[in-house]
């Protein structure tokens, strides 16, 4: 850093970066958090509330996103139409079926601070539900943030020889029939 | 005939109005619509104003410090702390920094901060050897307290 020059090390600290997110198979909140963090600015020593210090976020693989527990069916997510008779509950399966990229789009403008901020925030903030992203937004991005939870291996990943070598508690003898 | 009451009609108030006026308005120059204009509506509103004055100076050094506290959780989790690891561990290794100056540190003199960050992780780890530990260790270097007469 010394190297820079004064007025180049200024630019650098109030430049606006770009993140990008890999959200496949990790919790929406945990995703969403860390949106929120960048997009307030909060993440910089330099925050103010007024100072417009926050950044973009790129978020992508959100169609697959992975609630923890029963989420997918008992997680409800509510709105009215304005007219009577207008409530509507859809369940978090239905609205991602809908729109894969409602749920991360939701649950971040939920933690982002209620004012005025929130909706430039929100343009701020660029959600796509596969891995194709355009042109201009991949030649703006800067940084990869890691992903907030570790993907555990399924069976099908481990190669034969780490299933040999994995130690064995009995070996069943051969008339016993699995259930 | 005379009339000798229209004289006494006639009272001679204070002088200076005028700039008694002038005193509370240039307060209210500012204010939108009538309120910068009208004596009346300007007392009201540079009361007002005041009150807010008066109670904002506590508010004011509320807020100061929650930013300084944001300031530095943000710089602290750049280095991969957390801020009451930080407070804690400099509070414990009698660095008696307030939050003012160790925010001002954090965004103009990044190395001295990064130095600071260190230095509390140090003690943090001394800290978890000797609560893990069976106490024959000594105690580390940081963890020494010095006590002035």
């Amino acid at each position: 850093m010394s190297s820079f020059s004064r007025s180049a090390q200024q630019w650098a600290t109030f430049a606006r970066s770009w993140f990008i997110i890999d959200a496949r198979m990790q919790p929406p909140g945990k995703i969403a958090t860390m949106c929120s963090v960048r997009l307030q600015g909060k993440h910089k020593p330099i925050y103010h509330a007024l100072s417009d210090c926050g950044d973009h976020v790129v978020v992508i693989n959100t169609k697959h996103i992975a609630f923890s527990g029963n989420k997918w069916e008992q997680k409800v997510y509510s709105s009215h139409t304005g007219y009577p008779g207008g409530f509507k509950q859809v369940t978090a399966a239905q609205l991602h079926q809908k729109d894969p990229k409602a749920i991360v789009k939701i649950a971040v403008y939920g933690m982002l601070p209620k004012n005025l901020h929130r909706r430039t925030m929100m343009q701020r903030l660029h959600i796509f539900p596969e891995d194709e992203l355009p042109d201009d937004i991949r030649a703006n991005l800067t940084e990869e943030l890691p992903q907030p939870r570790e993907i555990p291996k399924k069976l099908s990943d481990y190669t034969q020889e780490e299933i040999d070598a994995f130690p064995r508690l009995w070996t069943p003898p051969e008339d016993y029939r699995m259930k | 005939m005379v009339f000798l009451t229209l004289p006494c009609w006639i009272r001679s108030r204070g002088p200076d109005r005028y700039w008694k006026v002038q005193e509370l308005l240039k307060h209210a120059r500012h204010f939108r619509g009538r309120k910068n204009r009208c004596y009346s509506l300007a007392v009201r509103a540079v009361r007002r104003a005041f009150v807010y004055a008066t109670k904002a100076r506590k508010l004011k050094k509320r807020n100061m410090r929650t930013l300084w506290i944001s300031r530095i959780a943000a710089a602290t989790r750049e280095h991969g702390m957390k801020y009451p690891a930080l407070m804690d561990n400099l509070t414990k290794s009698s660095v008696q920094l307030n939050r003012r100056v160790i925010s001002d540190l954090a965004i103009t003199e990044p190395r001295s901060f990064l130095s600071l960050a260190k230095l509390a992780r140090a003690r943090q780890q001394e800290g978890f050897r000797a609560a893990l530990g069976d106490g024959s260790e000594p105690p580390g270097v940081f963890s020494r307290v010095v006590m002035l007469q």
